[in-house]
């Protein structure tokens, strides 16, 4: 048989193609999760995410023992515990989204087009950015809150309406909730990519006053 | 050179035929050669640190936790004891305990559903599909919602209980849950009605990405009928601050 030194060569690249094809794909197909695979970009925002959670979790430990040692001495001393008591069922009831709450925050207004699931992302965010209550519009976001879109287009808070223009206020950090709604790459600069034509302002306020849930939760 | 001759012609058809594979050969030598290039000197040199960093703050941070449901259930005991003394403190410390089940702070135990949420396993998925294959942060947001939508009394993803201002942060394809590094799969427990459960993960319209990522792209997730479940209590901080009730 005569050998035909193209035809060698031809085999010898296309063997060589195929092994680093395989490579190629395989080393693409095997996505790993590992933090090690990280960039020190976000790994350094990971840090910085839970720095923040260590510390707020510390602030409560302080709290709660300063609390703890309140509650014995006001026992010891025959006053018993109910100041501790009414703090605590008042806390609890902001965090359930009972009471209607004030403080400080942010507010999101949007104008335009806009839909379900990226309020829920908002909220999401908000959430991130430490919000400790929400609204949108007049509708108060509980901890089982769920958000959809009627067939008409408007969106709904727990099944109820809620119209546009929507203002989504936010009661907490109003420095830090800022940063992180406005940062550059941030929510808000995504949604101004993906809903052109739609105006999104974020404002800092002092006094935000938030209504409590329409229904409580069971 | 050859000239226009048979022998030409042949030699010809042979370097095209090597130029096709060459091109590729090449591009694929330096798409190799990036996706090594990516793994930067920077990366290479800070993470190890940040890293150590990372890791070390989540331990902290469940020893954090930890401490802080001893010191919750040191409160609550005292509390207790106190509202023995008399009729307006205990119906102050039931009106506390009612609240901490729903808010997430207590063991809750029941029917529902079990979900299960996962990269895919199987595919070959090509560069740009990677993306559709895997499960991101904002798919369990969705599914959350759903859950909440299909009347959910209590949901735990990867034992982290969501309460009211738990969120689902994601930082590259790191996502973190209640401040807790969590990665795929993603087992999320829904304590509720398990008929309306299930017809909101089955109605069509919900989750539609999902299950088209699922159908075509290989994307682990799963909702199954179950029973005897149980999610832990809420360990983070409650982290009221701002808000004041008026």
């Amino acid at each position: 048989m005569r050998t035909n030194p193209g035809a060698i060569w031809l085999t010898a690249v296309a063997l060589f193609l195929g092994v680093l094809a395989v490579t190629q794909v395989r080393a693409q197909d095997v996505y790993s999760r590992s933090l090690q695979l990280e960039t020190p970009a976000s790994l350094t925002t990971l840090i910085a995410g839970l720095a923040e959670r260590n510390n707020a979790v510390r602030d409560e430990i302080v709290d709660l023992r300063l609390r703890t040692t309140t509650a014995r001495d006001a026992i010891s001393s025959g006053k018993g515990s109910l100041a501790e008591a009414e703090r605590q069922l008042a806390q609890l009831r902001v965090f359930e989204g009972e009471s209607a709450v004030s403080g400080p925050g942010i507010t999101v207004r949007i104008d335009g087009s806009f839909d379900d699931r990226a309020l829920s992302d908002l909220i999401n965010e908000l959430r991130n950015a430490g919000a400790e209550a929400i609204a949108v519009n007049t509708e108060r976001v509980g901890p089982r809150s769920w958000f959809a879109a009627t067939t008409g287009g408007a969106l709904t808070v727990d099944g109820t309406a809620v119209n546009g223009p929507w203002a989504v206020r936010a009661i907490g950090a109003s420095d830090v909730m800022h940063v992180a709604m406005t940062r550059t790459g941030g929510i808000i600069g995504q949604f101004e990519l993906i809903y052109r034509g739609t105006r999104f302002s974020v404002s800092k306020d002092t006094a935000i006053d938030l209504p409590a849930l329409r229904t409580a939760l069971r | 050179m050859t000239g226009d001759t048979p022998r030409g012609r042949t030699r010809r058809a042979h370097s095209l035929a090597l130029l096709l594979p060459a091109v590729l050969f090449g591009l694929l030598v330096t798409v190799q050669w990036r996706t090594q290039q990516d793994r930067s000197q920077l990366t290479v040199r800070y993470n190890a640190p940040l890293l150590d960093a990372a890791s070390s703050l989540q331990n902290e941070q469940n020893g954090l936790k930890a401490q802080l449901a001893d010191l919750r259930s040191q409160l609550d005991e005292i509390q207790r004891n106190a509202a023995t003394q008399s009729g307006a403190a205990r119906e102050l410390q039931a009106r506390i305990e009612d609240l901490q089940a729903r808010a997430g702070l207590t063991e809750r135990s029941g029917d529902g559903v079990t979900i299960t949420l996962d990269d895919s396993r199987t595919a070959s998925a090509a560069l740009k599909e990677i993306d559709k294959s895997i499960c991101h942060a904002t798919d369990l947001t969705d599914i959350i919602n759903a859950a909440w939508r299909g009347g959910a009394d209590a949901i735990a993803v990867n034992d982290e209980r969501i309460v009211g201002t738990s969120s689902v942060y994601c930082v590259g394809s790191t996502i973190m849950v209640n401040g807790t590094l969590l990665s795929p799969p993603f087992a999320l427990v829904v304590i509720g009605p398990q008929n309306t459960l299930l017809a909101t993960y089955d109605d069509p319209s919900q989750l539609r990405d999902i299950k088209l990522r699922r159908d075509v792209y290989g994307l682990g997730f799963r909702v199954t009928r179950a029973s005897g479940l149980k999610v832990g209590p809420y360990r983070g901080a409650l982290n009221v601050r701002y808000a004041t009730p008026r």
